[in-house]
């Protein structure tokens, strides 16, 4: 989230029309910051950069410089826990489920979308990483915890050793 | 059927092949082409719709009577939008409905969704002119490359608006007889000579005049539904023409 406790979404869409429309849809039915690119080189550039800070990412699949499975993949080395969403006009649907199902995609809209699926999915998505995020915690929490019990297992031993 | 040459059945083939591995390209390309900024319209539609229900609330109880005529004319205007982007997304998912680019392999499918697909793709060469009467029996599923024979069912239906001058009626018949379906597109047009009826399947044959028809369209049929291990037979008279389809259930 952002310092304002907003989701931040990472939208990328080489058609201008397709980033518009969707910033302006959530700007009037949600809170979430939206980063728009057109370009997978640049916004793969500002994943790097260690300040960015991104939920959700949201990719078409055909686009000039590279396409959104590859596209995503690259997303999901960088951030693994960070549902990956691919928007699809194309016509060839078992191919894009074959690709799905090898880069683990979270879901998959196809174009033209419904505005209240996509808020729907993206919701359930951002859902989804707040629950990997509090089970995350909860496993350091139990690592911890057992840490510190070995650690007094030791002393014991120490003590009667 | 009369003996045929060789080499020419063979280059039909070909060309088949390779009209339909371009066709499902093409299909491909333009689906993906208009869906994108289909999508935009869409969606933008939607905000559109969105937001004139969010002015009204701000608005509250007593809006000025102008700002409300205009939002209800937004209001209006939108739901048009809708119905037409409808119409569209409808056309481009019949293209690929049609083309079944997912689809080239031999699937069980209803073959009353390949016929409705043709139909609505034909609609602006029947529009006003020529009246589709459907009398759709109840047939099961049938096991086929669905592609191909939607293909068979628009070259005839063609066809047979081409037989139709002016105004007539197609008449899309389906049952099943035994172990298999049985398809009938009758149209009311012109009819095919009885000195014509026996060269209608060869390769080649046709009366549409050179560059007008290739004369390959009724033998692809044929060659299609051989391959399913059906019938294909025509009957006509001046009064219009039927062509009886047979694919057997398992083929």
């Amino acid at each position: 989230m952002t310092e304002n406790g907003n989701p931040t979404i990472m939208l990328v869409d080489d058609e201008e029309m397709v980033l518009n429309s969707m910033k302006s849809f959530f700007a009037i039915e949600s809170n979430y910051t939206l980063m728009t690119y057109t370009s997978p080189l640049k916004a793969l550039e500002d994943l790097d950069r260690s300040h960015a800070h991104v939920d959700l990412v949201i990719s078409d699949y055909l686009m000039p410089e590279m396409d959104g499975i590859t596209f995503l993949a690259k997303v999901k080395d960088r951030l693994p826990m960070v549902p990956r969403i691919l928007l699809t006009g194309y016509a060839d649907k078992e191919n894009a489920i074959k690709a799905i199902n090898n880069v683990g995609l979270y879901q998959y809209i196809e174009k033209p979308w419904d505005n209240e699926d996509l808020r729907l999915i993206i919701r359930n998505g951002l859902e989804k990483t707040t629950l990997l995020h509090q089970l995350e915690e909860k496993i350091h929490e139990v690592e911890r915890a057992q840490r510190e019990l070995s650690d007094i297992q030791k002393d014991i031993l120490r003590v009667f050793a | 059927m009369p003996k045929r040459n060789r080499e020419q059945e063979l280059m039909a083939q070909l060309i088949q092949s390779e009209k339909m591995a371009s066709l499902g390209l093409l299909v491909a390309g333009v689906a993906h082409e208009i869906n994108t900024p289909m999508g935009a319209i869409h969606s933008n539609n939607d905000i559109m719709t969105r937001a004139v229900a969010k002015i009204r609330r701000q608005l509250g109880s007593t809006p000025d009577a102008e700002v409300s005529r205009l939002l209800d004319i937004l209001g209006e205007v939108c739901r048009n939008n809708e119905i037409a982007t409808e119409r569209i997304t409808q056309i481009v998912r019949s293209l690929k409905n049609f083309a079944r680019l997912d689809e080239a392999e031999r699937k069980r499918v209803n073959i009353h969704e390949g016929i409705e697909s043709t139909l609505s793709l034909l609609r602006h060469q029947l529009k006003n002119r020529i009246r589709i009467v459907k009398r759709f029996g109840d047939i099961p599923d049938v096991e086929c490359f669905p592609n191909e024979l939607n293909q068979v069912f628009m070259n005839i239906l063609v066809n047979a608006a081409h037989a139709i001058k002016e105004r007539g009626e197609i008449t899309v018949k389906t049952w099943k007889e035994g172990e298999g379906v049985k398809i009938a597109i009758s149209d009311t047009g012109i009819g095919i000579p009885p000195e014509n009826l026996s060269k209608i399947f060869d390769p080649g044959f046709t009366t549409k005049g050179v560059g007008v028809g290739t004369g390959l369209g009724l033998f692809i049929c044929y060659k299609i539904v051989q391959d399913h291990h059906g019938t294909i037979e025509a009957e006509s008279s001046k009064q219009g023409t039927t062509f009886t389809i047979t694919i057997p259930l398992e083929a």
